[in-house]
């Protein structure tokens, strides 16, 4: 009924429709670059544009928590990546759409996967791109076809942040989740190898550790790495594990909202105010009891709200540039994490979610 | 079966064999004197992205023109579902409940929302878009509004 849709999922043949030449995009960025209709359902500004490589057999890795996992069922273009759409385009469609909607773009992200041609083809993609536009660039990389070269050359073709999507924080759990799986393999101290190699190359916070929340781990376990990659000015980025639907933890729920919020700023007190490891208290199974700082200094924090917004590489400007909206949260539900600076009615919810009284005396 | 007559407007279908809301993006068809069926148009759902789940108030409740009657979930917004009329849920679509994609293929059909009798028969339907003028002049309107506004693709 509706009027046609232009350059999204053309028909033909799927398989055919690989990266380079095709790329898939973030609903939120389809709708930000007028690809596909649609708004959002608080009115801000959003200019972080997501894309995601494409193959006809999909990423070769099998986590048990994505959408995109190898032996999740169904075919690769059915598979939803982080719950949603992510709507199949041409590459010269959407760098044409980058370059007129430049001027609203606050970051670009080429989300690699891991499969053969991701290297090539994620050069390939930043090159086009950067010819057309200078949003800054980051790129979500897949270790396993990474080496230190392949990084040098990725900053040299003016990639300008890197990120590598740890998910599971701890070597136990990154083994269970995404080593010694159906088809698995993923190598933990490959990970850490490209963490050392990407911070060496691009600097400090110029790199990020994307950090799941609710896969099994403590809040001890996440909050020493927070410190760990705080003492290296390595960024944690955190994501709120969301079961997708038919994958392996489809059954798992999400982490409470009181867990999350703390954890939100706890990586905020480490990250942006300093606080040191020692400063965090736990209980025996490892969960957050309490924080060593005056009532007053974390109302002031929880106030400002920055601690409760999305997590993600900056805009040319410093200003957040990579907002993810309803990224790990359906419209419907509460804001996970902010893509806005909180107001004052969300800052009321997040007192009550944090309930402060119990962590900080 | 009745075939139901259409107007295009900039690729958007619309039907004349009912009458329309001009805020809420209802349309509302009369079944009987004192019934009717109630949808959304096109416009509504393309604005909202891709419809991921409709929910309704029961049958039974009462319905208020400019209140909402049940709430619309999409890719990335979330919002009421406003009725156009004043009256009662006599039914709603478990199958639009179930798949709102059946709203987005079919808003005129099997994507109907719910139905319901009118508090005032003909009071109820005052104000509603009838005829095919009326109706293409401020669906235009509002699509130029949409385009504006960035949320219709282009």
């Amino acid at each position: 009924m509706a009027a046609p849709q232009l350059s999204l999922s053309p028909a033909g043949d799927l398989a055919a429709q690989t990266s380079p030449e095709y790329l898939r995009i973030s609903m939120a960025s389809a709708i930000a670059l007028r690809m596909r209709s649609g708004r959002f359902s608080r009115d801000f500004a959003f200019g972080g544009i997501n894309v995601l490589l494409s193959y006809d057999q999909g990423c070769r890795s099998d986590c048990g928590y994505c959408g995109l996992a190898r032996t999740r069922p169904g075919s690769y273009e059915e598979k939803s990546f982080i719950r949603v759409e992510w709507p199949l385009v041409r590459t010269d469609d959407l760098v044409e759409r980058m370059a007129a909607f430049e001027p609203r773009l606050t970051r670009l992200c080429i989300s690699m996967v891991t499969h053969g041609r991701a290297y090539r083809d994620t050069c390939d993609l930043t090159q086009r791109i950067t010819e057309r536009v200078r949003t800054p660039i980051s790129v979500l990389v897949a270790p396993p076809t990474l080496r230190r070269e392949r990084l040098e050359h990725l900053k040299s073709i003016g990639v300008d942040m890197i990120g590598i999507g740890l998910d599971a924080v701890t070597e136990e759990l990154f083994a269970t989740l995404r080593t010694e799986v159906p088809a698995g393999g993923l190598k933990w101290q490959k990970y850490w190898e490209i963490v050392t190699d990407a911070r060496e190359i691009f600097g400090p916070w110029k790199v990020n550790v994307h950090t799941l929340v609710g896969l099994g781990e403590t809040d001890q376990d996440l909050v020493s790495l927070f410190a760990a990659l705080a003492d290296r000015q390595v960024f944690s980025y955190l994501f709120c594990f969301n079961p997708e639907p038919d994958s392996r933890m489809a059954a798992q729920p999400q982490p409470s909202l009181r867990r999350w919020r703390r954890v939100q700023l706890a990586r905020y007190l480490i990250e942006d105010a300093g606080y040191a490891l020692e400063r965090f208290g736990f209980d025996c199974d490892g969960g957050l009891a309490s924080v060593r700082a005056s009532r007053a200094a974390i109302e002031e924090v929880v106030a400002k709200g920055t601690a409760f917004t999305t997590n993600g590489c900056p805009g040319g400007d410093g200003e957040p540039g990579c907002t993810r909206p309803y990224g790990s949260y359906r419209p419907a539900e509460v804001f996970r994490d902010y893509p806005f600076a909180p107001a004052a009615s969300d800052l009321e919810e997040i007192r009550e979610q944090l309930l402060l009284d119990d962590i900080v005396k | 079966m009745e075939r139901t007559e259409l107007v295009i407007v900039s690729g958007f279908a619309l039907a004349l064999d009912r009458r329309y809301h001009a805020e809420t993006h209802m349309w509302v068809l009369l079944t009987e004197p004192d019934r009717v069926r109630i949808g959304m148009d096109p416009l509504g759902i393309e604005t909202s992205g891709t419809l991921a789940q409709l929910s309704f108030d029961p049958v039974g409740s009462e319905l208020t023109a400019g209140r909402p009657f049940g709430q619309l979930e999409a890719a990335k917004f979330v919002g009421p579902l406003v009725s156009p009329v004043s009256g009662t849920v006599l039914a709603v679509n478990d199958a639009a409940a179930v798949d709102a994609g059946l709203t987005e293929r079919d808003p005129y059909g099997s994507g109907w929302l719910i139905e319901a009798s009118l508090s005032d028969a003909t009071g109820e339907l005052q104000g509603l878009l009838e005829n095919a003028a009326e109706i293409t002049t401020w669906f235009t309107a509002k699509l130029a509004d949409y385009r504006r506004m960035g949320v219709i693709a282009q």
